[in-house]
């Protein structure tokens, strides 16, 4: 593209545009097969051809996408959006919502061999020599119409269990922190695949112009015992419009997005302009997908700068609202007013929220760790479905609680009457929906004595994702993106829809 | 050990259309040998006849061993069978009694011309080509090698979905290819055949492979519908899987026309659904491989919203400022949200709103400073299913626009102006129907 050799240049606007969008893996594609194709199409005219060659389309693989994306809707959606609370780190089943009472007689024994059966443990327990059983120090009590066992620990979600599908019997493949959310986000372990959030907007796009579809929101009080990285919402390999916008917890919820300290705004607009036609001017000249991606999010970080202020100012909400989230809702970045903040954002007809809350790896100290998490969460998390029924929003909302694993039965480390720890246990855990699409006050699933092996309906990863798919409209099988060669799915090769909580 | 042996006795069944590829290649030798040894150049091919006769002749006693234990496992047409066995038996015969002719024992008391022996051993390849294709009937079918593939019309094919045969056109293709490998009359695995409706009546071993009406009942539906990873799972051994599209195809044939043959697609009660798939099966015009997909995953559709929509209107309520989403595309179902705080007059949309009424199923008016006249509009979409009206100053004057949405599962009048006495009244009005009223 070099200005010196213009003069030897093909001088036509499609010769150019075609020019800048192949890349190496299309310029071959084209030049084996398409050159035959090329002149099969000269001589038998374009419409017998069908489909002209592919043109310089804006997106990754032209046709192809356009045919997948074009099917959508394959189902009638149940959900609009949703909300998913991730409780990172991997929260016990044993004392939130798997009442095993057995257990308590069976304090300290150790683990029957025939119910681990092999299973692989991490390096934190594998050396133990012995693996001694641990009840749940809380007590459990049935909650709701449909008297659903809750621990203690819960009060407040114990009130709306009758909206809750709670399921026990999911199971994952990785056994570790980062393998496990990266495989629960995005259907792998290895990082590199885009997220859930990413591939509902690649397929169903956005419903409001103003905000991002795609938002993350992190607890600031939830103890950072595990790391996140940005690429937990990231987009992978779609193009990067299909990220997800992390809006942070201090006075600037989208960083620099706020105009500095001295500097009054009015030439905004003409700057960003100017800026733009810069963007326009470079990207006719190399046609990178990322400088329209980037002239379409500087476009949306100037609307965000009337909206988002305006949606994250959570001070105007009135007291019963503050009441209902709890103390913590007042004091912004918490999990409380979070889930405030997410309710505003549904309200917005933002597609896909996501809350992180860290902290409930729980290797020892359990009792004490898990005491404080439950309480920085159960409220909020509580009333946020009270919130969204009473404003009709759970209609159409779907709201998913839960981990990247469960914990195991067994304590790591010394069991004390009042202390102990758990492990990382992916062979089984808990998770829960409530709303759009999904039954009320059920609980799916059953589990062993020990909630160490699943007895009945196990939900892989993959299934929940394919489900979650489902309840928007999404087969989890046609929505793919072609990459190196080959079609990507959010659930790989796998995937079976679990009929039996839908309503 | 008795489970051992049987597991033997399987696999070495299943060695014998492997096995018998040795005799058939070793005796064409034997013949080939016995000619070209008339050329001078060759003549010392001759004295090897005998040892390729005694080697065709060993290789058929492993063949005729695994043939018989293959015979037991009883999935094929007897009478074929039989025939295959008694030519293969008598092949074995024939092979051992030429090559005692080469013997020098039996020579000394008899000596065959020499032409006499090759018209024999021309005779034994006879035989062996005629055990051979009997084989290959009980593999193939009788139809698999026959002058028919090349003469042979099919039947025309229909111009519509609507004019095609249900069972002739449709369901019979589809079992003869998927299915027709091993069950049909010459092969019988499991003795069951898929050749005719009378055959599939009758089932297999497993008892009747379609029962007219129920699902349940028929074996053939049940087994393909399997997990691929069980052992009952059809096709079998890795053969190609019927399409999703042609398991709906064959369940709307067991469950809704009864397991009828002889009847046009049109002939019969309720086809409308499943004509676009039918058409889709039979690579015809207006084909649709979405229509009747897994009812247990679709959602009845109200059948009152229109099946098509004009892609213009969709693009003219946009350019009004509206966010349309379709929901489903056949039929059309929109869900149309008025952004809150457009400053829009709804008299402005009233017409294009109005004229795709009954595609709108789900509607959000929310927070625009609606008043009850701009509600007439609503009363143009009688299938709505969800409406979202909260946060307008609208009163218990609306009821009358709201009273005959019979599909009406949600209704927001959170932040309204209704009375609790209006509230009452339209409870009454629509029962079905969750109300949500609150001063938010």
């Amino acid at each position: 593209m070099s200005h010196h050799h213009e003069d030897f240049r093909i001088h036509t606007p499609d010769f150019a545009e075609l020019n800048k969008k192949l890349d190496r893996r299309r310029f071959l594609t084209y030049t084996s097969l398409g050159l035959g194709a090329a002149a099969l199409s000269t001589l038998l005219g374009k419409r017998l051809m069908g489909r002209p060659l592919p043109s310089a389309g804006s997106d990754g693989a032209g046709g192809l996408e356009e045919d997948v994306l074009s099917s959508i809707p394959h189902f009638v959606p149940r959900a609009k959006r949703v909300v998913y609370l991730f409780m990172s780190g991997g929260p016990s089943q044993i004392e939130t919502f798997v009442y095993k009472p057995k257990l308590v007689d069976m304090f300290g024994q150790d683990l029957p061999s025939s119910v681990r059966n092999g299973q692989r443990l991490t390096g934190m327990s594998a050396n133990q020599s012995i693996l001694p059983i641990a009840p749940s120090l809380y007590k459990f009590g049935r909650a709701g119409k449909s008297g659903t066992w809750v621990s203690e620990l819960l009060p407040h979600t114990a009130e709306v269990v009758d909206e809750l599908c709670i399921i026990k019997t999911l199971y994952s493949e990785a056994i570790n922190h980062d393998p496990a959310i990266t495989f629960f986000q995005t259907g792998n372990q290895q990082p590199g695949r885009p997220s859930i959030g990413s591939w509902i907007d690649y397929g169903l796009g956005s419903d409001n112009d103003n905000l991002p579809s795609f938002i993350v929101l992190i607890s600031k009080n939830g103890q950072k015992d595990q790391p996140l990285y940005a690429r937990l919402w990231g987009n992978g390999f779609l193009p990067s419009k299909h990220q997800g916008v992390q809006f942070g917890s201090g006075k600037d919820p989208v960083l620099f997005l706020n105009n500095p300290d001295g500097y009054d705004g009015m030439d905004r607009k003409q700057m960003l302009q100017y800026l733009s036609s810069l963007n326009r001017l470079q990207n006719d000249s190399y046609g990178d997908p990322e400088v329209e991606a980037r002239i379409a999010q500087y476009e949306m970080a100037y609307r965000m700068q009337t909206s988002v202020p305006e949606i994250m100012d959570i001070s105007k909400e009135p007291d019963d609202v503050f009441e209902m989230y709890g103390p913590d809702s007042r004091d912004p970045g918490t999990y409380a007013a979070n889930c405030i903040l997410a309710r505003k954002l549904l309200e917005k007809d933002v597609k896909f929220v996501q809350l992180y809350h860290q902290g409930w790896d729980q290797h020892g100290n359990l009792p004490t760790a898990i005491t404080q998490q439950c309480k920085a969460t159960d409220q909020a998390t509580a009333a946020l479905i009270k919130d969204l029924k009473r404003r009709g929003l759970l209609e159409d909302t779907l709201v998913i609680w839960g981990g990247e694993f469960g914990r195991t039965v067994y304590s790591q480390g010394k069991l004390t009457r009042t202390d102990y720890g758990r492990d990382h246990h992916p062979r089984c855990f808990t998770m829960w929906m409530a709303g759009a699409g999904v039954r009320r006050g059920f609980t799916y699933g059953e589990t062993d004595d020990f909630s160490y092996n699943i007895i009945d309906n196990p939900v892989h990863v993959h299934d929940f994702q394919a489900t979650l798919l489902y309840l928007m409209g999404i087969d989890h099988e046609r929505l793919t993106y072609k990459f190196q060669g080959r079609r990507f799915r959010l659930t790989d090769v796998e995937g079976k829809i679990v009929k039996g909580i839908l309503t | 050990m008795k489970i051992m042996m049987l597991d033997i006795s399987v696999f070495v069944g299943h060695l014998h259309p492997v096995l018998v590829h040795l005799p058939i290649g070793i005796l064409l030798m034997a013949l080939l040998f016995d000619l070209l040894a008339r050329i001078p150049r060759f003549a010392m091919l001759k004295t090897a006849v005998p040892v390729v006769l005694l080697a065709g002749f060993l290789s058929c006693v492993p063949a005729c061993l695994s043939g018989y234990i293959l015979s037991g496992s009883g999935d094929y047409a007897q009478d074929v069978m039989t025939a295959h066995m008694t030519a293969g038996f008598a092949l074995a015969a024939f092979t051992l009694v030429l090559w005692c002719t080469t013997q020098p024992v039996f020579r000394r008391r008899f000596q065959l011309p020499g032409n006499v022996f090759s018209i024999l051993l021309f005779a034994l390849t006879a035989l062996t080509s005629f055990t051979g294709h009997l084989g290959g009937t009980l593999t193939h079918g009788d139809d698999y090698l026959t002058f028919s593939l090349l003469t042979e019309r099919s039947r025309p094919r229909p111009d519509s979905a609507a004019n095609a045969f249900i069972f002739e056109d449709v369901i019979e293709p589809i079992l003869l290819r998927k299915c027709g490998h091993c069950h049909q009359p010459a092969k019988l695995k499991g003795n069951l055949s898929v050749a005719s409706l009378n055959a599939l009546l009758k089932g297999g071993k497993s008892g009747p492979a379609v029962v007219p009406g129920r699902l349940d009942h028929s074996e053939m539906y049940k087994r393909i519908t399997l997990d691929p990873k069980d052992k009952d799972y059809m096709p079998a051994d890795g053969k190609p899987s019927l399409t999703s599209s042609e398991v709906r195809m064959i369940k709307w044939w067991i469950e809704k026309a009864g397991a009828t043959e002889g009847k046009k697609m049109s002939e019969l009660n309720d086809s409308r659904s499943i004509l676009p798939l039918t058409a889709s099966l039979l690579g015809l015009a207006g084909g649709d491989a979405d229509a009747g997909q897994d009812d247990s995953l679709q959602r009845p559709v109200n059948p009152a919203i229109p099946a098509q929509l004009d892609p213009s209107l969709i693009e003219k309520l946009r350019t009004h400022g509206l966010t349309v989403k379709l929901l489903y595309k056949k039929p059309a179902m929109l869900d149309i949200t008025l952004p809150a705080n457009s400053g829009k007059k709804l008299s402005e949309l009233q017409d294009d709103l109005s004229k795709a009424g009954r595609n709108i199923v789900w509607l959000n008016f929310s927070n625009n400073s609606l008043d009850d006249s701009d509600l007439a509009v609503i009363r143009q979409m009688p299938n709505l299913e969800r409406l979202r009206l909260e946060g307008n100053p609208l009163t218990d004057a609306i009821l009358s626009n709201l009273a005959a949405l019979k599909h009406l599962e949600s209704l927001n009048l959170n932040n309204s102006k209704f009375s609790p006495a209006g509230l009452t009244k339209i409870r009454q009005q629509l029962p079905g129907t969750r109300i949500y009223c609150e001063k938010l």
